[in-house]
């Protein structure tokens, strides 16, 4: 298929992020974690405007999802991978009504009120845009929703 | 607040590794699994989880032990 393969390309032309990378303790027992989930697949509210799949560099910009939406109310724009089959189900790539779930079985504290949708494929300018400005702002709305754990996941 | 990674392409992780990392060896836009499969959604989900107590090391590459639809999964909600 074209798109895994594209996205291969785009990982074997990636550099190697130097440095030490950064490290929070996890110091809360699961069972009392708020937990959220960012993803980079693309994931939106229908009612919120798509991701620019115009611009080469990508869209470095993030939409706010609420921790009670339906499944329904969500849709994906990204060109640069398949998501049939996240359109059937968004739980292959944003498990929100998994990690519910977990939260109503006492696995987990609770799941955060908010949690964030963005786009993978990034480069350049929005890259740039993404390190200075949405990733700082997403940390933060999660920080000020007291949120312990968050699990990132690419498309 | 401390993250945990999942994804379905090693090299990304090995490039630019988050604080914690989990390989999921699955398809590109079905990191945590089939469509309807929602134990093996939950078993994906209860792993990246479960990271936050077991990785000590920041950068560490968990790879999930899956093989896609011959693996039955447990499911964290089943009781032991």
């Amino acid at each position: 298929m074209r798109l895994p393969t594209l996205s291969r390309r785009f990982a074997a032309g990636l550099d190697t992020v130097t440095g030490t990378v950064p490290w929070t303790p996890a110091s809360v027992p699961l069972e009392k974690a708020s937990v959220a989930l960012v993803t980079l697949a693309g994931v939106h509210l229908r009612s919120q405007p798509a991701f620019d799949m115009r611009n080469a560099d990508g869209d470095a910009s993030f939409r706010v999802i609420p921790g009670t939406v339906s499944p329904a109310d969500l849709t994906i724009t990204h060109d640069y991978y398949d998501h049939a089959a996240a359109d059937q189900d968004v739980n292959v790539v944003f498990p929100l009504e998994r990690l519910r779930e977990l939260a109503a079985a006492g696995r987990i504290g609770g799941v955060a009120p908010r949690h964030v949708g963005a786009m993978g494929h990034i480069v350049d300018r929005e890259e740039r845009r993404l390190v200075a400005e949405s990733a700082p702002a997403i940390a933060r709305l999660l920080g000020e929703d007291g949120v312990d754990y968050v699990v990132l996941s690419p498309g | 607040m401390a993250t945990v990674l999942v994804g379905v392409i090693r090299e990304m992780l090995e490039k630019a590794p988050a604080p914690r990392n989990l390989f999921a060896p699955f398809r590109l836009g079905q990191i945590f699994g089939e469509p309807g499969a929602d134990v093996q959604q939950r078993a994906v989900l209860m792993d990246a989880l479960t990271a936050f107590a077991h990785v000590g090391t920041a950068g560490a590459i968990l790879d999930l032990p899956y093989r896609w639809k011959r693996t039955v999964y447990r499911d964290p909600l089943a009781r032991a």
